[in-house]
């Protein structure tokens, strides 16, 4: 077998072209910004048929330029996208196969693409999503690699060799790299090369997705429970309870991060089951959070407000014991029948709960002293409503906003905190896939092959930009209307 | 030299359209209005009628999605939409000058006031710092404000609301322009400040010989300042002219319900209803064919009004008076009011709420970090006693910080009273918390809040919000039963069973207040404190709205405190009045006896100072010094002395020293004053109506 090359016969005739549009695209750019700095300034004024005049004269030419260009360039990256899945197996390169290799995400992206377009004025703020660009692309980069995760994950696709496995001779190997015959994979080759144990990188990198895709939404949720369930209350009575929470929350948010995680994961500190009663102390939030929420709604109907209360919270308390509980550690009393799972990785968990919550309780406490302010609060005491009730169904609504834009930079901000957790080693095991662990592999050898490091690192830096953009999108299509 | 024959501002012609992602709002079309030397032209309407819009067209200040789709908008003879950004800059502060609503929004915070004054001539006219400031503390001194070296030396927050709006006015003369644009400058600010805001801007206008476009929604407060007035509605004007010609002569269908849905002095809930404008005011995007005005206009005649575009024309006779009906020749503008349904005065019935020497202080700590220091008292009702009946209306008048709002949490129970009671039915209620409150008291007191698009919650439907003041008033054996009676409720509001389902964003503001009633009845209130309901909706909302209180007041036999600082709606609604000040009733009576001398000094100013849309009547003038006192310095003796008139007649700086005695003038009539008999039996009434 022969090694592959990037792209393979379809780049002997897209790459020069790619090449002439992107080197055009530039001069266009760069004659746009000089242009722009001698321009007459335009004045607000449009044509009686209701047009808005166009710039003319050459800086009306650069603009025109930059547009077409772009649009060039993006078609040719459209045609690698395409061209390559009609192709037979190797013509089409490295970048070919690979999206070849990501056909179900490419599918299930457009399919929801279509979908939303369509109905976008009848979904919300998701909706108006799809009228920002920026938060289109965004929401694009987080989707794929959602996608990427689930077909992975559940399915089983897109990997082409097992992660684990080591295959002789191609330690370090470079891109494209085809493996010994009778190796176990789906295709001959390695399209990332192989890292300094002779793993597939692809492989590893997808794989490591469904870690960060499993972990970052489900830690931010619960650092926003407890975020809500302590801010709520300390913005709507103040005074001492405020005093305190707050002074707790700064004294967390002072403390140095990566410290703190070392600490947690220090074998001695977990002996003494310190991440294990913390576990215990913040997965009970979302309990209380949803049994208050269900309950000063439903008082008034005690019948009713049972028959919610009782199954919802004999589901989480379950959940909740099944998390907590883990064999070895200080927290083992349930029978192994009623222990739904085991989480090998709680005190990364734990460590990343506990640092995301005092943030988020900062957010909330600040949007409820704003908001309790407001007549219909006022309304809600006036006829005697309990102060759980005006926190979670009169306060907490309203401040959905700014909540949203913030979950989504938080996930963005937890992606990384996995990633220095991995990159540490801290918590994880070392032939663990995830990015940050595989980053620090790479790094070790990175002078002489930097092929192992960087497609982890871009990885990661596609998807915190993608949530980014998403944050951005939202952010801004909520201001508008 | 200016030729006085050529406008200063000459609008023709004007559109204006925002431009959103789902279409183009017209938000203006086919205005046009001229603006001659030193006179003052006032532009009246409702909220959303695009007169805001005209004065940022002039501004050229549209924003992103703002474009001027048509017309031309010439300033001194040059058309402002072919200038240059630098020309516009050049014009803008200095020639063309603009106040805006909030006062604390205009100024920089983080900047003295002097160095913000002295801005305005050192950019546009490059003059020196020491001339600038000499500018500033002469044109400070102008607007008459006390001290003026102290106020150039202040930052804004130093200043009280009505200083601020003052400061902002200066700014705008500190350029001496030939034209300013004031929107709704008075709005934010209590009545009696407004009376010498108005009285300042007028003397300046003369003063300086600027033209106005003077932006408000009050009808009153535009006879008082200005020479011309132009109505517009739905982003047309419907009629323009002089302040005579419009408000004796109206010729346009909209001006004439306009004036007929404002509580004049002479209209009574009973005998003379208001009458409201049907229907709702259209949405740009929603307007009808033809005229705007047509679908709820008493004089539509289908096929005529609705044909095509109605262009303006001139009334013969009157100088540039202009009406956009194509009916006005035919109508007969001096038929009598077709007088509404009258109904019987609901007699009082017993007394069922009982105030008895309320008090409520509130301690505020020096340091409110550790709590140590000196603590200051701060006296938000002192001595509160009356009676309020069944299927009565007390109004309870009064300025910011009288007191009023404290005293409706303190009867609702968010906040319990320092000393005295508060007795519902003889129980004793002013102690308790509402969270000890048992769910009958609860529900028999509510209320109605101010601010429309507060009251309701924005993420809840409002049938949702009804049921859910019906599920804790325990209404109801189940959902269905409640989704019954609240849609009962709705048609007592008189809304569409279809809104039950809708979100607040989705209602207008009259709609939404009629939701917050709605909501207020769920459990049959006896009690409700109607906290300046209709203060914050249109004119033509308002009567609509303060007809349907006063309807299910009559059917519910319910105890109505209406919190106000507007007297012409108290005057047409309300049974008794009582007039607060500082913490203090300063007078308490029924209407008659309120709105008729002998008056308290305070009642006497407020009365003056509320602009009264009416030609016919005289007003005496009455202008009072200074701002309301803090409540947390308050002044010794009468808490009224500082800024009153009449204090000289009393000997002996009596009103320094000792708060006055309530006294008895007649039966149910009491004032809070050292005045002596002979002085109150002088006083003449303020507002008298011209012999027609």
């Amino acid at each position: 077998m022969e090694a592959l090359t990037w792209t393979g016969s379809l780049g002997t005739i897209l790459n020069p072209i790619l090449m002439v549009l992107l080197a055009l695209l530039a001069i266009a750019i760069i004659a746009q910004m000089i242009l722009g700095f001698f321009a007459p300034a335009q004045t607000l004024q449009s044509n009686p048929d209701g047009t808005i005049a166009a710039t003319s004269g050459p800086l009306g030419l650069a603009e025109t330029a930059v547009k077409y260009t772009f649009l060039g360039v993006l078609a040719i990256v459209v045609a690698y996208l395409v061209i390559p899945q009609v192709m037979p197996y190797g013509s089409a390169g490295i970048v070919g196969e690979m999206t070849k290799r990501f056909l179900p995400v490419w599918i299930s992206l457009i399919a929801l693409y279509t979908i939303s377009i369509v109905y976008k004025r009848k979904l919300g703020l998701y909706g108006k999503l799809f009228d920002s660009t920026v938060g289109m692309i965004g929401f694009g980069l987080v989707m794929f690699w959602v996608f990427t995760a689930l077909f992975v994950g559940i399915f089983d696709m897109i990997a082409t060799h097992d992660y684990l496995t080591q295959v002789s001779g191609l330690k370090n190997k470079g891109p494209g790299v085809p493996v010994p015959e009778g190796t176990e994979g789906l295709i001959p080759h390695y399209l990332l090369g192989g890292d300094n144990l002779a793993r597939d990188i692809f492989s590893r990198v997808v794989q490591g997705s469904v870690f960060v895709i499993a972990i970052a939404p489900l830690a931010t949720i619960f650092a926003f429970m407890v975020g809500i369930t302590l801010g709520l209350p300390a913005g709507f009575y103040g005074g001492t309870l405020d005093t305190v929470l707050s002074f707790i929350a700064n004294l967390i948010l002072a403390f140095p991060v990566i410290l703190l995680f070392y600490l947690l994961v220090t074998p001695e500190i977990v002996l003494t089951g310190i991440p294990s009663y913390m576990a215990a102390f913040l997965f009970i939030f979302p309990l209380i959070f949803f049994g208050v929420l269900l309950n000063s709604r439903y008082y008034t109907q005690p019948a009713k407000r049972t028959a919610i209360l009782v199954p919802v919270l004999g589901v989480l308390g379950w959940l909740y014991l099944s998390i907590i509980n883990q064999k070895g550690t200080v927290i083992d009393f349930l029978p192994a029948w009623m222990d739904l799972f085991d989480i090998s990785i709680l005190v990364v968990f734990v460590s990343v709960v506990f640092v995301n919550a005092p943030t988020v309780f900062r957010i909330v406490r600040g949007l409820t002293l704003d908001l309790r302010t407001r007549d219909y609060v006022a309304a809600a005491q006036t006829r005697g409503e309990g102060a759980w009730y005006i926190m979670l169904w009169e306060i907490l609504p309203n401040a959905r906003g700014p909540l949203i834009v913030d979950f989504c930079l938080r996930i963005g901000y937890t992606t990384i905190l996995l990633g220095t957790l991995g990159f540490f080693g801290l918590g994880l095991s070392s032939e663990s896939p995830d990015w940050g662990s595989t980053i620090n592999e790479g790094r070790k050898l990175l002078l002489i092959f930097a092929h192992p490091a960087l497609p982890p690192a871009a990885a990661l830096l596609s998807l915190v930009l993608g949530l980014n953009l998403l944050a951005d999108g939202l952010r801004e299509e909520s201001l508008k209307d | 030299m200016q030729d006085d024959t050529q406008p200063i501002l000459e609008i023709d012609k004007l559109s204006i359209s925002f431009f959103t992602r789902l279409r183009e709002i017209p938000a203006v079309m086919d205005f046009s209005a001229t603006v001659m030397p030193g006179e003052a032209l006032g532009l009246v309407g409702e909220s959303g009628c695009g007169k805001s819009t005209v004065a940022l067209g002039v501004m050229q200040d549209l924003g992103v999605n703002g474009r001027i789709v048509g017309g031309s908008i010439k300033f001194k003879g040059r058309d402002l939409c072919e200038m240059t950004p630098e020309e516009l800059r050049d014009i803008r502060g200095s020639e063309i000058a603009m106040i805006y609503q909030e006062p604390m929004a205009s100024l920089n915070p983080a900047m003295r006031i002097g160095k913000q004054l002295m801005e305005v001539p050192m950019i546009h006219e490059g003059v020196s710092e020491k001339e600038a400031y000499d500018r500033a503390l002469e044109v400070v001194t102008d607007v008459k404000l006390p001290d003026p070296k102290r106020m150039l030396d202040s930052y804004p927050h130093q200043l009280s609301g009505g200083q601020q709006q003052r400061i902002v006015i200066a700014m705008a003369l500190m350029s001496k322009p030939s034209l300013l644009i004031l929107d709704e400058p008075t709005t934010a600010l209590d009545v009696t400040v407004e009376a010498a805001v108005v009285e300042l801007v007028k003397d300046l206008g003369k003063k300086y010989g600027t033209s106005m476009l003077f932006i408000s929604h009050n009808l009153g407060l535009v006879l008082e300042t200005c020479d011309r007035i132009c109505v517009m509605y739905s982003g047309e004007a419907v009629e323009r002219g002089s302040i005579e010609d419009v408000f004796d002569e109206m010729q346009h269908p909209y001006t004439q319900a306009l004036f007929r849905s404002i509580p004049l002095p002479g209209a009574d809930k009973n005998a003379r209803p208001l009458i409201a404008i049907p229907g709702n005011f259209p949405l740009p995007h929603e307007r009808p064919q033809g005229c705007n005005f047509g679908p709820r206009c008493d004089y539509f005649e289908a096929g005529r009004c609705d044909a095509g575009f109605i262009p303006m024309e001139p009334v013969p006779g009157n100088d540039r008076h202009q009406s956009r009906c194509l009916k006005f020749k035919e109508i007969d503008w001096n038929t009598p009011i077709d007088v509404g349904a009258q109904t019987e005065k609901p007699e009082p019935g017993q007394v069922v709420l009982k105030m008895d020497n309320l008090k409520k202080y509130y301690e505020v700590a020096a340091n409110a970090l550790f709590g140590g220091g000196d603590k200051k008292v701060v006296k938000a009702n002192e001595t509160l006693s009356f009676e309020a009946r069944e299927s009565e209306t007390l109004a309870i008048v009064g300025e910011s910080g009288c007191g009023k709002s404290t005293f409706a949490k303190v009867l609702m129970g968010l906040e319990t009273a320092t000393e005295g009671e508060i007795l519902l039915d003889n129980k004793s209620i002013g102690n308790t918390a509402i969270e000890s409150r048992d769910t009958k008291t609860v529900a028999d007191i509510q209320m109605v809040f101010q601010n429309p698009f507060d009251t309701l919650n924005p993420s809840m439907t409002v049938g949702r919000q009804i049921m859910r003041a019906l599920e804790i008033f325990g209404i109801g054996a189940n959902d269905n039963e409640r989704r019954e009676r609240m849609l009962n409720l709705l048609d007592l509001v008189k809304l569409p069973r279809a809104f039950a389902d809708r979100m607040p964003r989705q209602l207008s503001g009259g709609q939404k207040q009629r939701v917050g009633i709605a909501r207020a009845f769920a459990g049959d209130a006896r009690i409700v404190v109607a906290d300046e309901p209709v203060s914050a909706l249109d004119v033509s909302v308002q009567a609509a709205v303060t007809d349907l209180l006063m309807e299910i007041q009559r059917e519910h036999k319910t105890t109505l405190l209406f919190i106000s600082h507007d007297l012409s709606i108290v005057r047409y609604l309300s049974d008794r009045v009582m007039v607060m000040y500082l913490g203090h009733v300063v007078e308490l009576g029924s209407t008659d006896q309120v709105f008729a001398p002998p008056y308290h000094p305070y009642t006497e100013a407020l009365l003056s100072a509320v602009p009264i849309a009416d030609t016919s009547v005289e007003k005496k003038h009455i202008v009072l010094e200074g701002d309301i006192p803090s409540a947390m310095n308050p002044p010794t003796g009468c808490p009224f002395q500082t800024r009153c008139n009449w204090k000289s007649k009393v000997g002996g700086g009596l009103c320094e020293k000792e708060v006055p005695p309530v006294r008895m003038l007649a039966d149910g009539h009491q004032i809070k004053c050292h005045l002596s008999d002979a002085d109150l039996a002088d006083m003449e009434p303020v507002i008298q109506i011209a012999a027609e």
